[in-house]
């Protein structure tokens, strides 16, 4: 059931009581929970915080704490399986599920007590209504029954038992109803009911698969939070900056709209004004303040190279195609008439002169739309505090993002998940400078691997999808966000050197070994570049083409479109989805 | 002047090696060292002595230099010494605030006697003092027990390695498993936290 009234009906009921909170491997998550740990810290409330990474994960865990909490909160996991089935809880353990991945699970969203979805019911699209889908099918079968058994007493007369007592009394009461009807006429009635039934089943599979075909993503969670934490009135500006960060995630990963986006700027920059009225230290240079600013879709352009920056960034990459020698050449136009001369564009941009600094934004804005690259400009917010140090929410995001992958053999991705989650605090900048630099690293790797990659023209075309393929695991694309990103910047930069009509309405599928020795492989779906939505429909995809081939696939992330699947059946899938989506 | 073919005060020297090298614990009080390098000096201040009384006699200024290059070599096996016994000393009474007011056997015996002495008087002096600190309440804090002064009641936890269950005092059983993050009360799980199965996170 859906919980709207967070304040009262969801922490008022946890005050006091020792809470499990099961995060999933992805920042808006962990912006969510150090929210929620800095809000249970105040009340003092004992939690547990344990991270997964799939459903594997999440039963393990669930295992694991199983006889010692009553209060379970999945916080972006699990709201699209059926919880109850999956972890077959007792009878007083109460699950609490903040998930931004859509479709919810209809077992989820309709059951009574065990299952509280927190957020607000009139904000999701297309639920089914209870009807369509739970029949209340005991009335039926009752009446099933005691047809049959109506004809069984006719025929057993004698059978005068002790247990059949009840049996008998009933059908007694029922039979002179019954006995009215003849025999062929009951039989009449029970086919039209089996067929009525059968009409209905078929209608709910297809309002069902309606329902389940696309998967997209909600609201943030972390602003979720933040918003109780506001009705609490214990909000500040770091759990403002953690919720900032947490749909910028959606945003730059392409979870959501940019039209979506927008609408939750207004919310939030009312939170922002009225947070910077509230602390009394705003005239002192040094304190923290978080400013709202029209900024530039460059990938952490404030500690790279200007050159580096627009290099790397797959939007102003792709439009002005700078893997090319012509593209190289337009960039350099673009700096010449932005007045920026190349030795300043090459030193990193804390090393510009002052005066080009404050100019480059409006230069960039300027000729924006001569350079074709008009969406390059959105609204985003800065966080500045002290005298150095100013990042703005897309830096964080693509640090915490190279954290969190920064799996190494000594490094668990726990590990990973537990730095990640202490380089949101203010103190630890050391860690959020490495993560930047990490995400430097990544992100020259993505480009040149796009560059060699469109050199060598391996991205083929089958059909109705394109497919990529990596040979050997890489250090940074075996893991999933890796992935996802060069698949993207893969596809666009295709789309944009191809000269097939349909290319921009054609998906792509990348894969990268994970492991050599288990051979196994990730498999990320990206949706065509012309579609605007972010609604990925490779989750229904992917299943019924491991159905069709009959290859075992490993969907155990809680994002449906990256799978796992061994390496020796990727052939057998990819034709199989060939046929599936011609 | 001494024939021998060593040097002043290496005897001294490898004494304070010794003692760096094995730098948490506390070695064996080196007994022979520490009476090899008392000898040295003895020896070196009987000739001394023997040259000063020679120098009383016959007034010959030539052999200052030597006497004072042998009271600096004096000085310098004490020194040593001293700083030998001291640093004991400080570890010992480390001892004290990481095991409490009895010495694990083990340790015991690389203790000397004097040094066992001067740790139940250590301890004794700890205790008058926690008495006297919290006697406006009527009765001692026990300082020994938090690491810093304690800032809150609950304090949250990375657990570092797995431990199983954990029981608290109001019966709640908390499962330690690595990387997991725990929100609880201070006083209970002070102890883990000082055995380093759980991480403070400030």
């Amino acid at each position: 059931m859906f919980i709207q009234d967070l304040k009262n009906d969801f922490y008022r009921h946890l005050v006091g009581k020792r809470i499990l909170i099961v995060v999933n491997y992805d920042i808006d998550a962990i912006c969510a929970s150090k929210i929620l740990q800095a809000l249970f810290q105040y009340d003092h409330m004992l939690y547990t915080v344990v991270p997964i990474m799939g459903i594997t994960g999440l039963r393990r865990a669930y295992g694991e704490h199983q006889g010692d909490v009553k209060y379970v909160l999945l916080v972006n996991c699990g709201g699209c399986v059926d919880i109850v089935e999956l972890l077959q809880p007792a009878e007083d353990v109460t699950f609490f599920i903040c998930d931004a991945h859509r479709p919810l699970d209809v077992c989820n969203i309709y059951s009574d007590r065990q299952v509280c979805i927190l957020g607000d019911a009139t904000l999701e699209e297309n639920i089914p209504a209870f009807e369509t889908i739970f029949h209340d099918s005991d009335g039926e079968d009752d009446d099933e029954d005691e047809d049959q058994s109506g004809d069984e007493e006719e025929a057993h007369n004698d059978s005068g038992a002790g247990d059949s007592d009840g049996e008998e009394e009933e059908s007694a009461h029922r039979a002179p109803r019954r006995r009215k009807l003849t025999r062929l006429e009951r039989h009449e009635q029970r086919i039209l009911r089996q067929r009525a039934r059968r009409q209905w089943e078929s209608e709910r599979d297809r309002i069902m698969f309606e329902y389940t075909q696309f998967s997209y993503y909600g609201r943030s969670t972390a602003l979720m939070i933040f918003e109780l934490a506001w009705k609490l009135s214990k909000d500040n500006m770091d759990l403002l900056w953690w919720a900032i960060v947490g749909i910028s995630e959606q945003l730059l990963l392409g979870k959501i709209e940019s039209g979506a986006y927008t609408l939750e700027l207004e919310h939030i920059q009312s939170h922002v004004s009225r947070l910077t009225n509230k602390t009394n230290d705003q005239n002192t240079m040094s304190a923290s303040k978080i400013s709202f600013e029209n900024d530039l879709h460059l990938v952490l352009y404030r500690h790279w190279p200007v050159t580096d920056s627009m290099r790397y960034s797959r939007y102003a990459s792709c439009q002005l195609k700078l893997w090319t020698l012509r593209g190289e050449k337009r960039l350099h136009e673009l700096l010449l008439e932005m007045g920026l001369p190349l030795v300043h564009a090459r030193q990193t941009y804390s090393a510009m002169d002052l005066v080009l600094r404050k100019e480059f934004y409006s230069m960039v804005e300027r000729l924006a739309e001569k350079y074709d690259i008009p969406d390059i400009v959105y609204g985003t917010f800065t966080l500045s505090y002290g005298y150095r140090s100013r990042y703005a929410a897309a830096d964080y995001v693509y640090a915490l993002l190279a954290i969190m992958e920064s799996v190494k053999k000594h490094k668990t991705p726990e590990d990973c998940f537990m730095e990640a989650s202490d380089a949101l605090n203010r103190k630890d900048k050391q860690l959020l400078g490495a993560g930047i630099d990490n995400a430097k690293l990544m992100h020259a790797a993505i480009f040149r691997q796009v560059q060699s990659s469109l050199e060598a023209r391996q991205v083929h075309s089958a059909g109705s999808f394109f497919y990529y393929v990596l040979q050997e695991e890489h250090a940074f694309f075996s893991y999933p966000y890796a992935l996802g990103l060069l698949a993207k910047f893969m596809l666009r930069g295709h789309v944009a050197t191809s000269r097939a009509r349909a290319a921009p309405d054609l998906p792509l599928i990348a894969t990268c070994p994970l492991d050599a020795t288990q051979g196994m492989c990730l498999l990320v779906g990206i949706a065509p570049v012309r579609e605007d939505s972010p609604k990925n429909f490779f989750g229904k995809a992917f299943e019924q083409a491991a159905q069709k081939s009959k290859t075992t696939l490993l969907q155990d992330f809680f994002e449906p479109s990256v799978v796992q699947l061994r390496q020796s059946d990727l052939t057998r899938f990819l034709d199989a989805l060939t046929v599936l989506l011609t | 002047m001494s024939r021998a073919n060593k040097l002043f005060g290496d005897k001294a020297f490898e004494l304070l090696k010794d003692l760096e090298r094995s730098s948490q614990t506390i070695p064996a009080f080196d007994d022979d060292g520490v009476r090899q390098v008392l000898e040295e000096i003895k020896a070196i201040f009987e000739e001394n002595v023997a040259q000063a009384s020679s120098y009383n006699s016959s007034g010959d200024r030539s052999l200052w230099p030597l006497l004072n290059y042998r009271h600096a070599a004096l000085q310098r096996n004490k020194r040593c010494l001293l700083a030998y016994l001291y640093e004991r000393s400080k570890r010992i009474k480390t001892l004290r605030w990481e095991f409490g007011p009895i010495i694990p056997g083990d340790i015991k015996q690389a203790l000397c006697e004097p040094e066992v002495q001067f740790f139940n008087n250590y301890s004794k002096s700890l205790a008058a003092f926690m008495c006297n600190a919290g006697c406006s309440q009527g009765q001692g804090i026990d300082l020994t027990n938090n690491l810093h002064p304690p800032k809150s009641l609950y304090i949250e936890v990375r657990c570092m390695e797995d431990y199983g269950k954990f029981e608290l005092d109001d019966g709640e059983l908390i499962h330690l498993k690595k990387n997991s993050q725990h929100y609880l009360p201070r006083a209970q799980v002070e102890s883990l936290v000082r055995q380093g199965i759980l991480q403070h996170i400030a």
